[in-house]
């Protein structure tokens, strides 16, 4: 290790402690990004001390990455340079509560998980149920816009967070929005922050909207033999008063990995479209009866799961690419965002290329927001797999969308751009980052266009 | 003359006034412009309330009267592409046929632009359960100072890169010039459910509001109107209300018929936990639309009883009405005024009306402190300086309330970005000097 970047570790001990500098290699190696290992990881346990740090980090011309539990951090280019891990593992307060105000502010290293244990004595809820699941952190899911089936209903984040703290790369606190749930005051700058993976400043506090607990819930399956079903099924939902609070359509494969270790059911799957409805126990009999007739239209049977099984599935649709992380090994996780009718067309597209090159594909589309994700399976070689992701990008833009690499390897990502072009707005974007960050030392090369 | 006023103010008559179709117009003039370092002040219909639209220091009004095409409908996709002129309830109509509408409906629907509800993000009685504009607005076509045009999101959700159609909605015209919006459209509910609730106290009413908020029902609108509100606008809208109220609730639940059914009796409940003395249900959609009739029609009620009104924004966590109304009654005592209650009170937004006779400056004086003391027991009680009308000219002087010299930097390095000479909109959203001001009203009308 070179000496300067030694020299330093007192400066950012004199802002946190000694304890909380933590340069051992076996720790440094689990906070890698993209193959590359920071110097040293440092946990600043207030929102001061966060900006102390990126301040010091700034002064030394230190690339900061911040973190949590790490679950995002598989999402964009490799970083440019990245010397300190910033956690904030320790910064789990909640600041306010108001139950009845239905809003809560809390610190960023918060585990979504403990924040939904909290509310449920309230039987109150954030509605969002983003990838990462319990263990993403509130600043991991903000700084991502990390948004799951559920943003059918409820929204994403960025329309559930009123207020957040940020603290920026010149060491100050900047406060955007306020902890009421309606506020026109000021620029917006929270909404320039959700979403941006860490280049511009690191979310140290959030305020939320909350939402009362449904009374009651349901999920139906129904089989859909062909895209064709599927799209004339969606449409028909999308166009009747039923307002599914998620919805996706789980190709064979995908459907295969979300029930292999079921015994109530086959393992050989078809297709299949999940719908959740929340509400009285009502308007969950009256969403089964509306959904028996929709999908005896197209001869798509209709199957209540039970709770437990329903759970557990949502769980791993979620947290798809983690959950095919984890049990199938697979490393390429793509994120098709498109207009929303476009996504039974796109997925016929994929399904073509994916065959065409000798991989397979699991793929889970939220088929009323137009949010497709294809994790692929292969043994090909980086070019091809590279090629094909290239091919499947092409595919989302000449149907109006774009497409992300979520989760890729680095060899790929050497090959391609995670991102894709980012348009005009790009040197908007660029000026942005420079009043930001001027130093240029947040997730430097992480986010679009190598910002 | 006209175009030097908006809803809530005159300041200068503007130079110029442009009226362009496209924005191959709308770039031309902008770069005219900057040439010739005019200020550009962008203005939809002029029925903002915060000054948004109006000239501080002479240039061209850029006005969108005649860019009002809905350039695309997209049903199938959910969406809809206009340009900013588009009066905001005739999108709605356009798409009513097919069972979609537009959600925002701020009460000045029939009149006002989407490009101006971009502009100052703007609300209404609904936005309780679907959210402002920001939440419907998924792209945007902006021309910057200097003439050149960026397209920002787009008819899918998530386009990389930072979302710059979130900053741009809401920044009052001091970022761009919006000269193209993409928006969402609502497949329309099944069932709605209209109900009015009476009240002797106006206690009593508020602490529904609060019960309602506790008990987690979250009904599509609703609003409050105290005694001398009502007894207004029955006498100019004949809206069927009570005309001996302490305060009446305007209630609306939507969604399945099933859905609709179960919350209006549940928020008739509690209306009647706290002595409620009537709870009203709207029998037909007629009915039903008299009743917003009335509401929406509020601030030209109180025109016809008072020369002139100045109309508050402020937000406070809507478990505190009642101790807010309170204040209000003590504010309104002290300074010997009249004032008007109306609340989107489902989210702690708060319109009090404060009356007076603009040629009495004694009167005008006390205004203005009694205002000043609304919006900032708002702000103590954690609350807002606005929540729907925009900052403008009007309180920008009072965002130091809300916001330390950090915060107000990082926003004027911001607007830098775009608009590096001040050029568009000056003189607003942003304090103007560094000093915690005044509320900056010349002359209120009615």
């Amino acid at each position: 290790m070179p000496t300067a970047v030694e020299a330093v570790k007192p400066d950012f001990a004199s802002i946190v402690g000694d304890s909380r500098v933590v340069s051992d290699p076996s720790v440094l190696a689990t906070f890698a990004v993209d193959g590359r290992v920071p110097r040293f990881v440092i946990y600043a346990p207030t929102a001061e001390q966060v900006a102390e740090t990126l301040k010091c980090a700034a002064m030394h011309n230190l690339a900061v990455i911040p973190c949590r539990n790490r679950t995002k951090l598989c999402t964009g280019n490799p970083p440019s340079r990245y010397d300190v891990a910033l956690s904030t593992k320790e910064m789990n307060n909640v600041w306010h509560y108001e139950p009845a105000d239905l809003t809560i502010t809390a610190e960023a290293g918060m585990k979504f998980g403990d924040l939904q244990h909290f509310l449920a004595r309230d039987r109150l809820w954030l509605p969002l149920d983003p990838p990462g699941g319990p263990k993403s952190s509130l600043g991991g899911i903000l700084s991502s816009n990390a948004s799951g089936p559920l943003r059918l209903l409820y929204g994403g984040p960025r329309d559930v967070v009123l207020g957040m703290k940020i603290a920026t790369a010149e060491g100050k606190i900047v406060k955007t929005g306020g902890r009421v749930v309606k506020n026109v005051a000021g620029y917006d700058l929270g909404k320039l922050l959700i979403g941006s993976y860490g280049t511009l400043g690191v979310i140290v506090e959030a305020s939320f909207k909350l939402f009362p607990q449904p009374a009651a819930r349901a999920t139906f399956v129904l089989p859909v033999g062909t895209l064709g079903i599927a799209r004339d099924l969606r449409r028909s939902i999308l166009d009747s008063p039923l307002q599914p609070a998620r919805m996706v359509l789980l190709n064979d494969l995908a459907s295969h990995f979300i029930w292999q270790d079921s015994s109530a059911r086959e393992k050989a799957r078809e297709p299949e479209l999940w719908v959740e409805a929340h509400g009285s126990p009502r308007v969950i009999e009256r969403t089964s009866k509306e959904l028996e007739i929709l999908g005896r239209a197209v001869g798509a049977p209709v199957h209540r799961l039970d709770e437990s099984r329903a759970d557990q599935g949502w769980s791993r649709i979620s947290d798809f690419a983690s959950y095919l992380h984890e049990t199938q090994a697979c490393g390429l996780v793509l994120k098709a965002a498109l207009p929303l009718a476009a996504s039974e067309e796109f997925l016929s597209r994929g399904q073509q290329e994916v065959e065409g090159c000798g991989a397979r594909a699991a793929t889970l589309a939220q088929v009323g927001l137009g949010i497709v994700h294809v994790a692929i399976l292969h043994e090909s070689g980086t070019d091809e797999i590279t090629e094909l992701a290239g091919r499947l990008r092409r595919a989302a833009v000449d149907l109006g969308g774009a497409l992300v690499m979520e989760r890729a390897s680095v060899e790929i990502k050497s090959r391609m751009d995670a991102w894709g072009d980012p348009g005009e707005s790009i040197e908007v974007m660029r000026k942005l980052k420079a009043v930001w960050d001027p130093k240029g030392i947040l997730a430097p090369g992480r986010h679009v266009g190598g910002i | 003359m006209l175009y030097e006023y908006d809803g809530l103010s005159s300041q200068k008559q503007p130079d110029a006034v442009v009226l362009p179709t496209t924005t191959e117009h709308v770039i031309q003039v902008v770069k005219l412009a900057a040439r010739e370092k005019i200020p550009i002040v962008p203005r939809g219909a002029g029925t903002g309330l915060s000054g948004g639209s109006v000239v501080t220091e002479g240039g061209i009004v850029l006005g969108f009267a005649r860019m009002k095409k809905i350039l695309e409908i997209d049903l199938e996709n959910q969406r809809a592409r206009i340009q900013p002129g588009v009066v905001n309830l005739d999108l709605s109509l356009a798409v009513a046929d097919q069972g979609y509408y537009y959600a925002p409906d701020p009460s000045s629907q029939k009149a006002c632009t989407i490009g101006g509800n971009v502009a100052e993000n703007a609300g209404g009685p609904h936005t309780l359960a679907y959210g402002v504009t920001t939440n419907h607005v998924l792209g945007l076509e902006i021309v910057l100072p200097d003439g050149s045009v960026i397209r920002t999101g787009g008819k899918f959700w998530d386009r990389p890169g930072y979302d710059l159609t979130g900053l741009i909605v809401g920044s009052e015209g001091t970022l761009g010039v919006v000269t193209e919006a993409t928006v969402r459209l609502l497949r329309k509910p099944e069932a709605v459910k209209t109900l009015l609730a009476v009240y002797d106290r106006v206690v009593d009413a508020t602490r529904t509001v609060a019960d309602i908020t506790a008990r987690g029902i979250t009904p599509a609108a609703l609003e409050m109107m105290d005694g001398f509100m009502l007894r207004a606008i029955e006498e100019s809208t004949h809206a069927g209300y009570p005309m001996d109220a302490a305060a009446v609730l305007l209630l609306e639940v939507e969604g399945l018929r099933e859905a609709a059914e179960d919350h209006a009796d549940e928020v008739e409940a509690v209306c009647r936990e706290n002595r409620a003395r009537q709870v009203r249900r709207a029998k037909s959609s007629e009915e039903r639309e008299l009743l917003w009739k009335g509401r929406k029609n509020a601030f030209g009620a109180i025109g016809r009883v008072s020369p002139n009104f100045y109309v508050q924004d402020g937000v406070i966590p809507r478990t505190r009405l009642p101790e807010m109304l309170e204040f209000i009654g003590d504010v309104e005592r002290r300074y010997s005024l009249r004032i008007a209650n109306i609340f989107h009170a489902g989210d702690g937004n708060l319109h009090p009306l404060i009356m007076f006779d603009a040629r009495d400056r004694e009167e005008v004086a006390r205004v203005l402190k009694a205002a000043k003391e609304i919006i900032t027991q708002c702000v103590n009680m954690g609350g807002s300086i606005t929540g729907e009308h925009g900052v403008g000219i009007e309180k920008n002087a009072l965002m130091p309330l809300l916001f330390s010299e950090d915060d107000l930097d990082m926003m004027r390095s911001v607007k830098k970005v775009f608009n590096p000479l001040g050029t568009f909109n000056p003189g607003k959203l942003l304090p103007t000097q560094k000093i915690c001001g005044e509320l900056q009203v010349q002359v209120l009308r009615a």
